[in-house]
């Protein structure tokens, strides 16, 4: 597409966005049975298959995707029907496939006969944390958005923790921040009335600081994962933050989803990391397109040359584990 | 509820709406081999069974003619007399049994 034409839709999309038209793309559909199962191939049957009201214009499809990329890219990579596979074409490898299917155990738990009753309660196991690091925009999305994401994993309960200095962004009507005490030492919101299944927490730390801390000790493949949003791991402006959490992320062995900007964002993330640590981490899923990506390029007021696409890409990492090995002795 | 609940995917007129061709697109080809699959396996079942019991051709039997005059000498007697019977018999015959 030619610059000037996506130059005008970005700001056609700006306009329409203010325009206070009814917004029927961003009514979303409540869960549904267990049975029906969705379709993550790609955008349109995502939506068919929930039921979200049809969006048969280009311009809403952008609006909508735009704030929905976030969950769902999310759960594109962990569910058990996801697009990603180890067959040629399907960016998986073999370590990212063993990664998924441990995460996957805990996402897609068995039915054991617990229900809502004290005679029918079980003990139920921990949430399935992810981990948001530089949480910017996507910590102050409307929490029906994120709820999308529970609503994929019947019986999956989810705690999102965002954590970064900026993870308060647009979040002003939430300040002054809870006290840090000696039961919340580092003044975190805790968000736990958005239903059964998922939990928010946001820290406005950096990670190292906390994983220093022990807060989150200790890390389970089976339950944890990380998820960069466009970090900029490579860009100039905010790779040296990223430096001292890098070698911390690969010592916790659990798996860590990076999404970039674009190609060449993403391809210059995956190249600071195989600068940094190339020999000390396994990829699980190689770079490329995001089959759940924000349909709409985002222009950067300051620098117009410069669109941006949410979540256009997603690669995966981990730390290299090194088991241990019988030798004859 | 006052109106009954109308999936947006079908426009006001009963059509597919865009979202939902789309959203099929992916397994369009793979649906029509299959629909021409079934089609093709159900019609040729027809078929068959409607060639095999179909009515059967016996152009290809040969039936003797009756002879233009039945031999009628008076020395035969009794032979002469029960001849055209015994043709009659034998035609029958042919014709059972080729059935």
């Amino acid at each position: 597409m030619d610059i000037c034409d996506q130059l005008r839709e970005s700001n056609e999309d700006d306009h329409d966005l203010r325009s206070g038209r009814v917004f029927s793309e961003f009514e979303y559909p409540p869960p549904r049975d267990e049975e029906i199962l969705p379709n993550l191939t790609n955008w349109d049957t995502y939506m068919y298959t929930r039921d979200y009201k049809a969006i048969n214009e280009a311009r809403p499809m952008r609006q909508a995707t735009r704030l929905l990329t976030y969950p769902i890219t999310l759960a594109s990579v962990l569910h058990e029907l996801s697009p990603y596979h180890i067959r040629k074409g399907g960016r998986l490898t073999m370590e990212g496939l063993k990664s998924l299917t441990a995460l996957q155990y805990t996402l897609h738990p068995q039915k054991d006969g617990s229900g809502p009753t004290l005679q029918t309660s079980k003990p139920k196991a921990p949430p399935n944390r992810i981990f948001i690091l530089g949480a910017r925009a996507e910590s102050s999305l409307p929490r029906d958005v994120w709820i999308q994401l529970t609503y994929l994993f019947p019986r999956g309960v989810f705690h999102l923790i965002f954590i970064g200095p900026e993870s308060m962004a647009n979040r002003d009507r939430e300040f002054p921040l809870p006290e840090r005490t000696p039961r919340n030492p580092f003044g975190a919101i805790f968000e736990d009335r958005l239903g059964p299944q998922m939990r928010i927490s946001t820290y406005v730390e950096y990670f190292h600081t906390l994983h220093q801390a022990g807060e989150f000790y200790p890390y389970d493949p089976y339950f944890d994962c990380f998820m960069l949003y466009h970090p900029g791991l490579g860009h100039p402006a905010s790779s040296h933050d990223w430096e001292e959490t890098l070698p911390q992320l690969l010592e916790t062995k659990v798996p860590i989803f990076c999404t970039g900007y674009s190609e060449w964002d993403m391809e210059r993330d995956r190249k600071w990391v195989n600068d940094k640590v190339g020999g000390e981490m396994d990829i699980l899923m190689h770079p490329g397109e995001n089959i759940f990506r924000s349909l709409r390029w985002d222009l950067n007021d300051l620098d117009p040359s410069d669109p941006t696409c949410g979540n256009w890409g997603i690669w995966a990492f981990r730390g290299k584990r090194y088991e241990a090995t019988m030798t004859d002795s | 509820m006052p109106i009954i609940p109308r999936s947006t995917y079908y426009d006001e007129h009963y059509r597919q709406t865009a979202a939902l061709i789309r959203a099929r697109q992916p397994f369009l080809i793979k649906n029509i081999i299959t629909g021409i699959g079934i089609c093709g396996f159900v019609i040729s079942v027809y078929s068959f069974t409607i060639n095999a019991v179909a009515q059967d051709d016996f152009s290809d039997v040969q039936v003797p003619d009756a002879p233009a005059q039945p031999p009628h000498t008076p020395n035969a007697g009794a032979e002469t007399s029960t001849t055209q019977a015994v043709l009659d018999q034998q035609r029958e015959k042919t014709k059972n049994s080729s059935r």
